[in-house]
């Protein structure tokens, strides 16, 4: 059966073997490795494994992998996947904003719908006419609610400095 | 461009981060963040090396390996607004070479066959001049050939994180305290799971440890 000292002593084989443990702890399991045969031969057999992974050789890298990358920047940036990183602050300031124009088309857009008593699709040509002016003031009434939100961002933009990426 | 990485370093320092003044590629990156595309041509010329032989590890396949590493830098590029010069530059790459490499394997679980015979291919199309083969037979070469793929399949056997430690701590030589930062977690998990990583890779390698070195000798 183990002893609790062999038990120990093969729990941190790994980081002695690294060079991890303060030295005096290092002393203590180099002792123990001169006096127990079975801790010994379990650490050279993981020394004689670690070492087998200096087999796996890299093979050379291709010249020109740098002029390759800069290539595929450009690509990306002209496909525009690569647009200018925004900071965390920068992403919620333009998600609330998106959101409070959604917002605002949805409060006037039923507004303008209940007020109008038009509840059903337009049918004859008058009504696909009035249809499109009513959608046309829906996209006014949001513009203004748009630029009344883009004038408190500004004047949250000059509080905190320079702006972000919105 | 070194007096501007000092005062870019001076700015974090202001702002109360601790930042990393010593290392060149910190410098680049703050120069990259600060509008500078020259600087990030730099940090790709000194690092795809290394990147490109990290993801070998994980990916067993020098074109893939490549592949993967253009993804690192294209997210080292989207990502210059939130890097924070905390702690050593390579520690953040490394970080992200690690989750594509991973992220690639998931993908593609079933490519281990696919990258042993990518593996025999690329070590055939070496060149066999005098000076390469150093009086090694064709017979030796092949042996050690089959060692290298046994050795990078115990590897790619490990659960994910043993297999982010053990290619930091074996082949970038990094410290237990420098793998944890790459990993996010604490030195004791990372004594841990390299424990358990040379645990399993003595298991899987047992054949190879007694009879793999005597094959190989010259005689």
């Amino acid at each position: 059966m183990e002893s609790p000292v062999c038990r120990w002593v093969r729990s941190v084989l790994p980081a002695y073997l690294d060079g991890e443990l303060k030295a005096t702890t290092a002393a203590a399991i180099r002792r123990h490795l001169k006096r127990c045969p079975a801790c010994a031969a379990r650490a050279r057999l993981l020394a004689d494994s670690w070492r087998l992974l200096d087999e796996c050789e890299v093979p050379p890298v291709r010249a020109g992998f740098t002029g390759r990358m800069m290539e595929r920047v450009a690509w990306e940036k002209a496909h525009g996947s690569l647009g200018r990183s925004l900071s965390a602050r920068g992403r919620v300031r333009r998600i609330l904003t998106a959101a409070a124009g959604i917002a605002a088309g949805l409060v006037v857009g039923f507004g303008l719908y209940a007020s109008s008593g038009y509840h059903s699709e337009p049918s004859s040509p008058v009504e696909r006419e009035v249809s499109r002016s009513l959608t046309f003031l829906e996209d006014v009434d949001l513009l203004d609610e748009i630029a009344v939100v883009q004038a408190i961002d500004q004047v949250l933009a000059e509080k905190d400095g320079p702006s972000e990426g919105t | 461009m070194a007096k501007a990485i000092a005062a870019t370093a001076r700015t974090y320092e202001g702002a109360g981060l601790r930042a990393e003044t010593t290392d060149f590629d910190v410098g680049l990156m703050l120069a990259f963040q600060r509008g500078d595309e020259s600087a990030f041509r730099g940090l790709v010329e000194r690092n795809h090396a290394r990147v490109i032989g990290l993801v070998y590890r994980f990916v067993g396949s020098m074109s893939e390996a490549e592949d993967l590493a253009q993804e690192v830098f294209l997210r080292v590029y989207r990502a210059r607004q939130t890097y924070r010069p905390t702690a050593k530059f390579s520690t953040w790459l490394f970080r992200i070479t690690a989750n594509v490499s991973l992220n690639a394997l998931r993908a593609h679980s079933s490519r281990r066959d696919d990258v042993s015979i990518d593996r025999l291919a690329e070590w055939s199309e070496k060149p066999q001049t005098p000076a390469d083969t150093d009086g090694k037979t064709p017979e030796h070469r092949l042996q050690r050939t089959e060692l290298q793929d046994k050795v990078q399949e115990a590897i790619r056997a490990l659960p994910e994180k043993q297999q982010i430690a053990v290619v930091l701590n074996k082949y970038e030589g990094m410290g237990y305290a420098a793998i944890a930062k790459t990993l996010g977690c604490s030195t004791m998990a990372v004594k841990s799971l390299l424990a358990r990583a040379r645990e399993n890779l003595k298991d899987h390698l047992l054949l190879y440890i007694r009879t793999g070195r005597d094959r190989l000798r010259i005689s």
